[in-house]
Order: structure tokens, then C-alpha cells, then sequence
């Protein structure tokens, strides 16, 4: 096994970058950057070392040794903190590879520490998750993966699954033995039940997928209704450049805000109107791409003056998304006709100079999140791969059924009942057939 | 240097189930072979129950057909009772089962060795394996004869250290009436082998003149008999009925009175028995809410009258077992003929071997049958037939013969063994295959036959009648694409009331016969004169069952190649699970015992948690 070494934080100037270096290799390298051939640094305890190089001191850095096994990954790690100046980190691992370590592979220090048993391959998506978990909500949903809920979250319709297998399965093997009759409403309804939970607990992916990636927010509008404004509102800071000159924001502008703990991707975009020149052109289309990408737009309209033709075309495009309509300068004399323009849409007024309803706005785009307080309680999907695996098992289960209500013999309602426990088994761990004959034996007296 | 009397290419030690299918495949594959048995007039003996087949079991019989074997055929010209199993259900757990005339068929079995050219029969007890450089070379016997092999099957069933209950009292013996094999036993310790203690057991056999046969239910044969054998057209033994009754809470009572004086709760049996066959005193203790447990009465043959009690296994002393019969209504007047016991015996655990059955210390050792760790007579002899063809094949240069688990029961049973151990008796169950929708009955020549006529157990005109058979089925499946159903066909009204149809559009023979409710019976009036004139009920239903299959088969598939796509990945030969850092000891204890070849079969280890076989699964990807 080579020695590996990466910057272990974001790249970019900050007061202080962490190397790590993970490898049988890891404390001979460390003695030559320090230029001391018999130092030999406690483990987990930090020290302050000179790096040198030949041209002389590098930088003074805190070094810390985490001796094998003791270490994320499992092998000898050294970490070493070094003012964050991208031109001392650069330089730093320049000089660690002149000696004998190679640049780590994006995720290779988690493929160690998985090889070595340190995590496995569920904390290790769970550790990925809480990485980049944006904000405390996500975060503590990762943690509760972390410590295996999900699995505790199956358990119960895993067991039913197993309770219908095992029934239907000793009908079939122990056809000469005096077992009791199949009761087929039973296991139906059984199936029925563990579908609908599964389906439940899927249906959290909704809201739980958001948690983990964010809701794009795209706020539109023709020019000079008060988007920018709104988007400054939001953050809670002048961003955007804001002017009562139609069509100041030329490009898409994009920021990071936590809303009760969700990560929102909220972006101001160019007006929608017959483009000026070139760059409005190119802006509008950065609009359309906005639209595309976003969870939620919300349309910004001037309740000052009538609806104009742009305002029209902006609410017809929305049409096919999930949209909010923003009734701006609520501080004006009202002059838009809502029941004609607005009936069955989700209606905000505010006004992005007062500040009054901006409350209402973030309600509205948080609206989605309305069951996560109720739903936390429980637990929420944010993995797609989980999702994906509850989905395929749902469908197996309806097959299943349906093999059921054609009165077809039980091989085939197991060939469904197996594949979904395949797939339940791909989050929870494996069932074996041995597992299934045990229940059998324990719970009926087989013997003819 | 050894002298010996007498010298073969393959020795095979038992004449039970696995021993002549062994004996009988290595010959016919052409190696000089000897059968060594203790009693000559006892090889095929059925040492417990008069049957063969039933669920999944049957299954593996006609694998063994398929490939060329024995015991279908014997079991077709003995057979006093064939029954279809599942018959209601769908053909993927379909199988048969049939009563033998337990005398007719030991005769029958010997006869077709003593038919089979290039096999000699010894009799005689083999006391010890002649080893030299990791090799095995031959036998010594107990009467002092060398016997000279280049490979050597042992299927000694329940004989090695083979140990009877009855009560209280313990004696050393293969089989009631029977000595054990000791030394033989011994020799295996000490050549290294692990060998544990496993124990099954057999009921009363009662005196039929004696049963109040009116008292129970009568359990006819099949009208239309299937057989076991691809080869065998018409069952000709008459078929004679079986007899159902019940025990009573009485019984119960009075068996839990006395379970001080049953080895099995009195500490005596250390063995573990099988739990899918317990004994009597298990069915009261374990499920004391039961008030009655059935038991099946079943005449051993035409011209006897000793009637096996199934469902009345036990080792309670047989003054005791005498009592307790005849307290069951029905049995008030009946005598026990021979008495049931438990018995004890060694096995070596299966984790010695490899997919050809031999065992990975010596060259040319192979075991089959109990020896393995299993039970009963179907899964000896499919081990018995593997490992004659390997023996075979080894002396000949040959390369060996594999089965996998996607294509046969025994791929299944043997992959189980060798990669999993056992804890108790092993037995092969359907819910065992993870493909069993393909893997039908009625299907094992297609799936199979190939391998027997490549290796050279299938004969000329057994390859000539599969094909045709072959062909046949593929013209019927034609039938069912090509073929119709339109309105303007007379048949057209009565099919509707039957299934909804759509008027404006014809449908295939196919499609309407995954219509539930639509029998074969009806698809087989709809198919052309000339196909339904020549063709066979049981192809018909073969080319259906296909049909019917087809689709969750592939859906299957996809799902496993989903989610086990890693399980074709290779173990290197001579992997060092020990080293891989980050598992536990218990683990890699584990995987060392197994020696898994593949990340699939390291998957089916039980008691690997998930986190060590994702240790293992980082580490082999790494090393490939």
C-alpha cells in the first residue's frame, strides 16, 4: 500500500489548511519535512514543527500523528495545519511527493478507512452526506441515518414481509404436511399494509431529497416589476443591484439562504421582454435556464398598474412548474384584477420596500415543508438510492397483489414477495433462504 | 512396498443411495470400479421411509435422471405409489413422489449393478484410507485385503461411529440389525478431519394384519402417474392406497410423561437432529398447542405385511413405543414389528470439499451423501452421482464435472454444502434455489441432458428420445406464438364468457393461456388439429410453463443482476482473508472455512455481517 496525501480543506486563501497524509510511509515523510530523522511525535497529540525546505523554513505548522490503527482510515495518518495560503499548501505537497506519497484520488482516504473496516459502505454514504449537508436540518438527518434508523424505520413491514413469505412459503413445501389453511385476505391485506407504509416512507423522499440537495428558487418576471428588490429581501442584504431603470439586472444571480434549516438556492434573473441587444438576449436566456432548473418559481408582478402583455407570457411560462405569484408594491395604489388573473394560483402581496409580507413570501416557498416539523418525528428519505430501492420494492409488492387477485399459485406471488425483499435486503442487510426455513420450522411443526 | 490383492481405478465404500450411484456412473464412464459393502444383499436399502421424491426432492431425482443416473429408473419399476405433489399449484413446485416396494427396489438396485460392466462388487468393511504424498492409493479392509484406487468415494451414511437409542439404552450399529463402522471413522480423525455429531431417528414398523384399517383415510396413487425417469414411458406396478390418520391429546399426555426415558431430553443425544423431521417427542414438546399431529401408514411393499408409521419417529424405549401405539385410534390392536430409535453418527464438515466433491487435503478422496452432513436418500444419491463422475473423470485425466446453482437443485445443494457447512442434517428445499421458477421438474433434461451425454452417461438412445422430445415441445411453443384467436372463430363466444377479450383484435395461444383461469385443456382444444393429435399432455404443459414463466424469470434476473452485480467477481485461489485488516477474527474465521471463490458465494456465508463483506468486496475489487 502507497502513501497518499491531499489537502484535506477547501481550496482558496483561509487562515488555515489542513495536509493529510495517510500510509505505512506517513511518519518517515513526516521526519523529512521536519528535517529530524529520529522524531517521533506522540500520537493525537498536536505539536508545533518548522517545515523546511531546502531553500529553508516553509511555515510553521501544527502536526498532529494518528498511529495505525487508531486513525480514520485505519493506517499511520499525520495531519499537518499550515497557514492557508494557497501558494504554502501548494508547496507544502509539492514537497511531501518529492518524497514517496502521490496525490490521493477524490473519496480515496474514505476507501481506505472502508477497506479497512474503519466504516462501512452506509456510513460511508451517510459521513458523504453529513460532508455536505448545507444546513442543521440536513445535518441531523444524516447523523440519524448514520446511527442506522432507516434500518429500525423498515423493520417492522421487513418482518411482515417475512411473516406473508413464510406462510406461503411452507404451503408450498409442506403440502403432505397438516399445516393450517392459508388465509389469503390475510396475507393479502398484510401486503397491502407494508406496501402503504413503504409508500409513506418513500413519499418523504419529497421533502427529504430537498433537505440534502436544496430548493432552487427562481424569481421572475418582466423588467421593473421588483424582483431584485425581493431578492434582496430575502437574503436579508443588497445583493443585486437595484435601480427603477427597466432591465438593470442584465444576467442570473444566484445565493445561499437557510430557511428553517432548509438549504434554498434563490436566484434573480433578467426581466422577461423583447430583448434590447445582445446581452439582454444572452440574460434572458440564462432566465429560461433558471426556470428549468428550479423546484419553485416565484413571479414577481407589479399590482401597481394593469397586467401588460410580458406579464401575461411570464405567468403562461410558469404554468408548467410549481409557482408562487408575488404581487409587488402592495405600498402603491392596487390596480391588478386578481380574480380574472390569479384565480386557483397561490397569491403572495407584499412589498419589497416596506418589507410587509415578505413573511407571507417565505411561508409560501416553505409551504412544502409544512409536514416537516409532523414528518420529522418519523424519518425522512434523502438518499436517492434508498428512494429508488423503496419504489422498486413498492412494485414488486403490487405485482405481487396483483398475482394474488388473478388467483395465481403462490410461486409466482413469492417470485414478487422475493424481489421486493431483495430490495428492502439492499438497505437493510440480506435475508437468507436459511432465515426464511428457520421462521418456517419455528413456527409450524413440519414433519410428515 | 504394499501388495495388494486386487486394484481398480475407483473404489466406492457403501452400497446405500449415494454409493451406487457413484459405483454405478464411475464404471460407465469407463473406470475399473469396485462397490464395497458390508452386506451385498442389502445395497439400496432404504433405511428409513418406503419413498422417494416429493418436493424438491423429486426435483433432484430427475436431475439425476437427466444426467444419466440411476435411481429414476429403479424407482419407476418399483414404484407402488406415484403421486404428483402440488399438482394444484404452479409446475415450478410440482413433483413426484413415489412409494417403493422397499424390497423391489434393493433388488431392482443390485440387479442394475450387477448389470453394469467394469463393476465388481466386494463385500467387506474398509477400516482405514491408504495415503501417500497427499494422495489416496487405495483401502485396507477389515479382513486383512489391500485394495489398490487411484480414487476413493466414501458414502458410509449412518455407519461411521453410527450409535442406536432406544431408551436408555445405547449399542454401536450402522442401521438396526447393522455394525457400525469404527474404525473407519477413527481414520478419518486422524487424518485431520473435522467431524462432528448429527442424529435422525425412524418409527415403529407395525404388523398390517393388526390395524384397524377402516379407522383412517384413505390416500389413493395418481391416475396418471409420473414418472420419475425421462426414459420411462408407463408405470407398470399395480399402485397400491396409503392411509392417513391422527394422534390424540392422550398420546401427547402421555408421551410429555415420559420424556425422562427418551435420549433426546435426558441429555443422552448430543447429535443435532434434523428440525424438518423431528421426532414425536419434539412435535408434543415444541408445539404442545397442537392437539393432534398426523401420521401417514404405509404398506412397505406387495407381498408384506409391515406397514411404515410415518410421522411416529422416536427413541423412547420400545416397551414404551408399543403402549403409545396403541393408543392412537385406529392402532388399538396393533403390533410393532420393529421398534423406531435414534441413532447417532459422524460426519466430516463439508467445508472440506470442493464443487467436485473431493476433498481439498488428499487428491482422489471424495465424499457423498450423510458423510456431507445431509439427509435423505435423494440428496445422497445426486452427491453419489457427482462424485462417481468426478472420481471418474480424475483417473482418466479428464477435466471435472460442476454444477452451478442457476441450472440444477444439485448445483444449489452442493454449492449450500461446501461454501456453508451445516448445523444440522441438510436437507434440499425448494425455497433453497434462488432461480426456482426455472428450475422445474419436467425441465431437468433440458437443462441437464447435454452435460450427461458430453461427460458419457447418456446413452444413444436416451439422447435420441430427448431430442425428439426436444423438438416436439419447441413445434407445440410455435403453436402457441402463430396461432390466433380472432372473432370470427367458432371458439371466439365460449372463450369470452371465460376472459375478457378484445373483438377487435386477435390474440395468440400464448397470451391467452397467462389468462387466469384459462387451463391447458382449453389452449390445447385452440391449437391445431395436427399439433394436438401428436402431441403429449406433459409437453403441452411444458411449453406452457415456459410461457407462463418466461417474464418473471427475466424480472428476476434483473433484479439479482441489480443488486448482486459484484457476485461473479473471483476470490483469487489462496486469498489470505486473515490479512485483510479491519476484520474481526470471527470473520475471517469464517470466510477461511469456506473458502469462497466468488464474491456470491462469499455473500451466501451466513453470519458474515454486512460490513465485513463490504471490507471484502473493497479488497477483491482492488486485487482483481
Amino acid at each position: 500500500m502507497d502513501t497518499i496525501v491531499a489537502v484535506s480543506t477547501p481550496p482558496g486563501r483561509s487562515a488555515i489548511a489542513v495536509v493529510r497524509l495517510s500510509g505505512p510511509q506517513a511518519l518517515v515523510i513526516l521526519r523529512a519535512v521536519v528535517g529530524e530523522a529520529e522524531f517521533n511525535p506522540e500520537p493525537n497529540r498536536a505539536i508545533l514543527k518548522e517545515v523546511l525546505t531546502s531553500e529553508g523554513v516553509l511555515d510553521q505548522c501544527l502536526i498532529t500523528y494518528f498511529q495505525s490503527p487508531h486513525s480514520f482510515t485505519g493506517e499511520d495518518v499525520i495531519e499537518i495545519s499550515c497557514h492557508g495560503s494557497p501558494v504554502v499548501t501548494r508547496r507544502l505537497l509539492d514537497l511531501i511527493q518529492s518524497y514517496d506519497a502521490r496525490l490521493a484520488e477524490p473519496g480515496e482516504f474514505s476507501l481506505r478507512a472502508c477497506r479497512n473496516g474503519k466504516i462501512n459502505l452506509s456510513q460511508a454514504e451517510a459521513i458523504r452526506d453529513l460532508i455536505n449537508a448545507q444546513t442543521m436540518a440536513a445535518a441531523s438527518q444524516a447523523t440519524r441515518q448514520l446511527r442506522g434508523e432507516l434500518s429500525e424505520a423498515l423493520q417492522p413491514s421487513e418482518h411482515e414481509l417475512i411473516r406473508v413469505i413464510v406462510t406461503l412459503e411452507s404451503a408450498l413445501e409442506f403440502v403432505e404436511d397438516d399445516l393450517p389453511a392459508v388465509q389469503v385476505e390475510e396475507m393479502r391485506m398484510a401486503i397491502e399494509r407494508v406496501a402503504a407504509d413503504l409508500g409513506r416512507l418513500a413519499e418523504t423522499y419529497s421533502v427529504g431529497h430537498l433537505l440534502r440537495e436544496g430548493l432552487r428558487v427562481a424569481i421572475i418576471g418582466r423588467p421593473n416589476v421588483g424582483k431584485s428588490s425581493i431578492f434582496n429581501r430575502l437574503l436579508r442584504m443588497e445583493r443585486a443591484i437595484v435601480t427603477d431603470i427597466a432591465g438593470t439586472t442584465r444576467d442570473s444571480l444566484t445565493e445561499t439562504i437557510s430557511l428553517q434549516g432548509v438549504p434554498i438556492s434563490l436566484t434573480d434573473t433578467a426581466g422577461f421582454r423583447e430583448a434590447g441587444d445582445k446581452i439582454e438576449t444572452i440574460g434572458i436566456e440564462r432566465t429560461r435556464r433558471a426556470m428549468a432548473d428550479a423546484d419553485l418559481l416565484v413571479v414577481v408582478v407589479d399590482g401597481s398598474s394593469a397586467l401588460q402583455k410580458e406579464d401575461h407570457e411570464v405567468l403562461n411560462e410558469a404554468r408548467n412548474h410549481s409557482f408562487v405569484v408575488a404581487i409587488n408594491k402592495t405600498d402603491l395604489p392596487a390596480q391588478v384584477d386578481l380574480e380574472n388573473n390569479f384565480n386557483g394560483s397561490r397569491v403572495v402581496h407584499l412589498s419589497a420596500l416596506t418589507e410587509a409580507g415578505i413573511p407571507d413570501l417565505t411561508a409560501a416557498i416553505m409551504e412544502p415543508f409544512g409536514r416537516l416539523d409532523s414528518a420529522s418525528a418519523g424519518f425522512l428519505i434523502t438518499d436517492s438510492r434508498h428512494h429508488d430501492l423503496l419504489v422498486r420494492a413498492i412494485s414488486s409488492l403490487d405485482g405481487a397483489l396483483e398475482s394474488m387477485d388473478q388467483g395465481a399459485s403462490e410461486e409466482l406471488v413469492l417470485a414478487d414477495l422475493h424481489n421486493a425483499l431483495r430490495f428492502f435486503g439492499a438497505i437493510t442487510g440480506e435475508t437468507t433462504s436459511e432465515n426464511i426455513l428457520s421462521e418456517i420450522f419455528s413456527t409450524f411443526c413440519i414433519g410428515k | 512396498m504394499t501388495v495388494f490383492d486386487e486394484a481398480f481405478d475407483v473404489i466406492v465404500i457403501g452400497g446405500g443411495h449415494a454409493g451406487c450411484e457413484a459405483a454405478s456412473a464411475a464404471a460407465r464412464l469407463g473406470a475399473t470400479t469396485a462397490l464395497v459393502t458390508l452386506n451385498l444383499d442389502l445395497i439400496g436399502q432404504m433405511s428409513c421411509n418406503p419413498a422417494i421424491g416429493g418436493i424438491a426432492k423429486g426435483h433432484l431425482v430427475r436431475e439425476i435422471d437427466a444426467l444419466g443416473g440411476i435411481m429414476g429408473r429403479v424407482i419407476d419399476r418399483t414404484g407402488i405409489q406415484f403421486r404428483l405433489l402440488n399438482r394444484s399449484r404452479g409446475p415450478a413446485v410440482q413433483s413426484p413422489r413415489a412409494q417403493a416396494d422397499r424390497a423391489l427396489y434393493r433388488l431392482e438396485m443390485r440387479n442394475t449393478l450387477e448389470n453394469t460392466p467394469n463393476l465388481a462388487l466386494r463385500q467387506g468393511m474398509v477400516v482405514d484410507l491408504l495415503i501417500s504424498e497427499n494422495k489416496v492409493s487405495g483401502v485396507v479392509m477389515q479382513d486383512g485385503r489391500r485394495l489398490a484406487a487411484k480414487a476413493v468415494v466414501i458414502a458410509a451414511g449412518t455407519f461411521l461411529n453410527g450409535l442406536i437409542h432406544t431408551g436408555r439404552r445405547t449399542y454401536t450399529a450402522g442401521r438396526a440389525g447393522e455394525p457400525a463402522s469404527i474404525e473407519l471413522a477413527e481414520a478419518l480423525k486422524l487424518l485431520g478431519f473435522p467431524v462432528g455429531r448429527l442424529k435422525t431417528g425412524t418409527p415403529p414398523r407395525l404388523d398390517g394384519r393388526t390395524i384397524n384399517w377402516d379407522a383412517f383415510q384413505r390416500q389413493e396413487a395418481d391416475e396418471r402417474p409420473v414418472p420419475f425417469s425421462f426414459a420411462t414411458d408407463k408405470i407398470q406396478q399395480p399402485q397400491i392406497d396409503c392411509y392417513i390418520g391422527y394422534t390424540t391429546t392422550s398420546v401427547h399426555e402421555a408421551i410429555r410423561k415420559n420424556l425422562h426415558q427418551s435420549p433426546l431430553y435426558s441429555g443422552q443425544i448430543k447429535g443435532v437432529g434434523p428440525r424438518y423431521c423431528p421426532s414425536i417427542e419434539d412435535k408434543v414438546v415444541k408445539f404442545a398447542d397442537k392437539d393432534r399431529h398426523q401420521l401417514f401408514l404405509e404398506p412397505e411393499g406387495h407381498d408384506t405385511n409391515e406397514v411404515y408409521l410415518n410421522g411416529f419417529s422416536t427413541s423412547l424405549p420400545p416397551g414404551m413405543q408399543q403402549e403409545l401405539v396403541r393408543m392412537i385410534p385406529g392402532l388399538e390392536t396393533a403390533n410393532i414389528i420393529r421398534p423406531g430409535y435414534a441413532i447417532e453418527y459422524d460426519f466430516v464438515d463439508p467445508r472440506e470439499l470442493g464443487p467436485d466433491l473431493q476433498v481439498r487435503r488428499f487428491a482422489g478422496l471424495f465424499h457423498a451423501g450423510q458423510i456431507n452432513g445431509t439427509t435423505g436418500y435423494e440428496e445422497a444419491a445426486c452427491q453419489g452421482l457427482l462424485a462417481g463422475i468426478n472420481a471418474a473423470l480424475l483417473t482418466q485425466g479428464r477435466q471435472r464435472f460442476l454444477l452451478r446453482r442457476e441450472e440444477s437443485y444439485i448445483g444449489v445443494l452442493v454449492d449450500d454444502l461446501i461454501t456453508q457447512g451445516v448445523d444440522e442434517p441438510y436437507r434440499i428445499f425448494t425455497s433453497r434455489a434462488e432461480y426456482r421458477l426455472a428450475l422445474r421438474h419436467d425441465n431437468a433434461d433440458e437443462r441437464l441432458s447435454k452435460f450427461g451425454r458430453e461427460i458419457g452417461l447418456v446413452g444413444d438412445s436416451a439422447w435420441e428420445r430427448f431430442n425428439q422430445r426436444r423438438d416436439r415441445i419447441a413445434t407445440i411453443k410455435q403453436a402457441l406464438e402463430t396461432t390466433r384467436i380472432r372473432r370470427s372463430d367458432p371458439a371466439f363466444p365460449a372463450l369470452a364468457e371465460k376472459t375478457p377479450l378484445n373483438p377487435l383484435e386477435s390474440i395468440s395461444l400464448a397470451d391467452l393461456a397467462k389468462r387466469p383461469g384459462i387451463m391447458p385443456k382449453v389452449i390445447s382444444e385452440l391449437l391445431p388439429a395436427e399439433i394436438r393429435s401428436g402431441g403429449r399432455v406433459d409437453e403441452l404443459e411444458f411449453a406452457l410453463a415456459d410461457n407462463l414463466y418466461s417474464g418473471y424469470i427475466k424480472a428476476q434476473e434483473s433484479t439479482i443482476h441489480r443488486l448482486h452485480a459484484h457476485d461473479s467477481l473471483p476470490i483469487p485461489d489462496n486469498f489470505n482473508f486473515g490479512q485483510l485488516n479491519g476484520l474481526s477474527h470471527e470473520m475471517a474465521e469464517r470466510l477461511e472455512r469456506a473458502k469462497p471463490v466468488t464474491f456470491g458465494a462469499a455473500r451466501r456465508i451466513p453470519g458474515l455481517t454486512p460490513a465485513a463483506l463490504a471490507t471484502l468486496l473493497v479488497n477483491v475489487s482492488a486485487s482483481v
